[in-house]
């Protein structure tokens, strides 16, 4: 006598297989579509959960010992030069030193990167890994113009030592005066034990050469942009971050003082809760995803109701023939997430070369789709795949062969 | 032993609050190695108590015993096993896969067994050189002939070695020329490879192949005629 091998035997697994691959390639139109769908949906979702990963690695990765002190409102407001010797005299407090946002462009728009006017002798006391050859150091604090910039700026732009380049701020009050001139003094890299720290696509030039451009015409906003600073004991962040906002509380401009990590995480959701926003459009997508995809299957299901009602007349049980339906589905989910991640791998890099969601991205260093985006993303598409097939799947399990062999 | 007895079937559906009777107390004997067919007017309850005796539908009351086996106290994972086992099943429309060739079709139902991958293509080309088909063994459904699809479903029935087969109209959907070979085909199965029939027609050509001819009309059987199998046989 023969023995039946159930659906759970190893070897059952496989021998199915074809059968199920055959009937995805039955009507290819509709399984390429579906597949389609399933890979921008787990693309998208790669991309959203690559950014997300960043923020919070930026955040793991951040120098404990660093604190941002930014206007109380918004980063886009100035706080006043006469914060600093207060914050300096803060006990705990090592170094300060003031960094704002330039935003100076240079050519055209889409040639945007990153560039800050800087304290450059406290600034790069406190940035050990920015490592910049000495000679090139020394030449770019001895020239007002000074600029320096990151390897990849140079590298992008063909930048050399010496070359000279203008500038437009796109802050209406920092271009009063017309575009500053620079002149490329240093270029710097990253020491390569805490390279994930350093982003290699800015440029940092003197703060002094932009507030005497600007003071007499720009007012309150010639102020800092940040004070960056230094703490001794990484231990005390919490209470120097208090001691410092409380020491503004009952000024004009109050202040907000954060970690490293948080400030950068917290700039980019200055466009709105970006980890909700983000996380809410991935589980739409997924969602309109796994009805339409549940839609494909039923209809891939209905039209088969009689080579159902024969696959159970033959002898396969209720349950193998649920499972086909959801090996079918599952077939769907693994491809088309393989596909949607190979995609994201492919263009996330690029991501920080696109105008505006590059400068935003520029700050986080080395992205890349991580195995624990793909690991989750994968899951994504398998469930998506399994759920979606799981209600025609038990529509397949409980139908009657008489029924199902009569015409619809 | 009969290969298939059936006691007092009943079998009622139910229609909104209405009961409508299909079998009414059916008793049918059928022995090991006859070739009966069944025939009476459409609703007269052939094609249900033919589905009963596959396995494939369960009567109200009464039962069915196929080889021994009490078919109708199985449960629905029993059953379907069962019927991997014990009946081929031909349809009226053929109902083969698509997306399946010949061979791939004929070699489902030995995906439920635990026979070699090389086995299952033997088996599979040996019910189709049966059948007269193993030249077709890579060609699609669509490629074939409506007497060459029920040729290769008629492969897919024996291909387990089934006790019984049954068979619902089998010749309903061909023409003169391919329903003459179909029937010489279940002739030829009836009487060399000793397989009961129960076939389930309206052709007269059809029933008249068969050993027995039981007659159905509102779900009983009203009368019979046998034939002598050898004369049959010797048409």
């Amino acid at each position: 006598m023969q023995r039946q091998s159930g659906p759970g035997s190893r070897g059952a697994k496989m021998k199915y297989l074809p059968y199920v691959l055959k009937h995805l390639k039955r009507n290819w139109i509709r399984t390429a579509s579906t597949l389609a769908g399933l890979a921008l949906c787990i693309f998208l979702i790669c991309v959203l959960q690559t950014v997300l990963d960043a923020i919070r690695k930026t955040t793991e990765d951040a120098d404990p010992s660093r604190l941002i002190t930014r206007h109380a409102v918004s980063v886009n407001f100035r706080l006043p030069l006469s914060y600093k010797p207060r914050i300096q005299a803060i006990p705990g407090v090592r170094t300060v030193a003031i960094s704002t946002w330039f935003g100076g462009v240079y050519r055209d728009i889409k040639d945007f990167f990153p560039n800050f006017a800087v304290e450059s002798e406290d600034y790069f006391r406190m940035y050990p890994e920015i490592r910049i050859p000495p000679d090139q150091y020394q030449e770019y604090l001895h020239d007002m113009q000074g600029l320096l910039i990151g390897s990849d700026v140079a590298a992008k732009y063909g930048f050399k030592i010496g070359d000279q380049i203008q500038m437009a701020s796109i802050q209406p009050l920092y271009r009063v005066r017309g575009p500053l001139k620079f002149n490329v003094r240093a270029i710097y890299n990253a020491d390569p034990a805490r390279a994930s720290r350093v982003n290699l696509g800015l440029a940092f030039f003197h703060f002094k050469y932009l507030y005497e451009t600007i003071k007499d015409s720009a007012g309150s906003y010639a102020g800092a942009g940040t004070y960056n600073i230094q703490i001794a004991n990484p231990s005390q962040a919490a209470a120097v971050m208090r001691a410092i906002d409380a020491n503004f509380e009952n000024s004009d401009v109050q202040t907000k003082t954060e970690t490293e990590g948080a400030f950068l995480a917290g700039f980019v959701n200055l466009m709105g809760n970006l980890t909700g926003l983000l996380n809410t459009v991935g589980v739409a997508v997924a969602f309109a995803i796994l009805l339409v995809t549940a839609n494909t299957m039923s209809m891939a299901v209905r039209e088969r109701r009689t080579e159902i009602a024969v696959l159970k007349t033959l002898g396969f049980s209720g349950g193998l023939v649920m499972t086909l339906v959801i090996v079918e589905g599952l077939a769907l989910g693994v491809i088309g997430g393989l596909v949607g991640i190979g995609l994201a791998q492919g263009t996330v890099g690029y991501m920080v070369q696109l105008p505006f969601m590059g400068f935003i991205l520029g700050n986080f260093s080395g992205l890349s789709v991580s195995p624990l985006v793909v690991a989750m993303t994968f899951n994504i598409a398998v469930g998506l795949g399994i759920a979606a097939a799981f209600v025609p799947a038990f529509g397949a399990y409980r139908a009657r062969i008489t029924d199902m062999l009569r015409p619809a | 032993m009969a290969s298939v007895d059936v006691q007092n079937l009943r079998k009622i559906y139910k229609r909104d609050s209405q009961d409508i009777v299909v079998l009414d107390g059916m008793n049918l004997q059928v022995p090991d190695g006859e070739f009966v067919a069944l025939m009476g007017p459409s609703g007269s309850g052939k094609t249900t108590l033919l589905n009963c005796i596959a396995g494939i539908d369960r009567p109200t009351s009464g039962t069915v015993t196929v080889g021994g086996t009490d078919v109708t106290s199985l449960s629905e994972g029993a059953l379907a096993k069962w019927r991997s086992r014990h009946v081929g099943f031909i349809f009226q429309f053929y109902n083969l896969i698509p997306v399946l060739t010949a061979v791939e079709n004929v070699e489902l139902p030995l995906l439920l067994t635990n026979v070699s991958k090389k086995q299952r293509r033997e088996r599979a080309l040996t019910a189709l050189r049966v059948v007269g088909l193993a030249d077709r063994a890579k060609h699609y459904p669509r490629q074939l002939s409506g007497g060459q699809e029920q040729r290769v479903a008629i492969a897919r029935a024996i291909v387990t070695d089934p006790d019984v087969l049954v068979a619902d109209e089998p010749t309903g959907d061909l023409d003169a020329k391919s329903a003459e070979d179909i029937l010489n085909l279940m002739d030829t199965l009836n009487r060399e490879f000793k397989k009961t029939i129960v076939m389930v027609t309206h052709d007269p050509r059809a029933s008249a192949r068969a050993h027995v001819e039981r007659h159905l009309e509102k779900g009983v059987l009203t009368a019979s005629l046998s034939r002598d199998a050898a004369a049959v046989g010797a048409r």
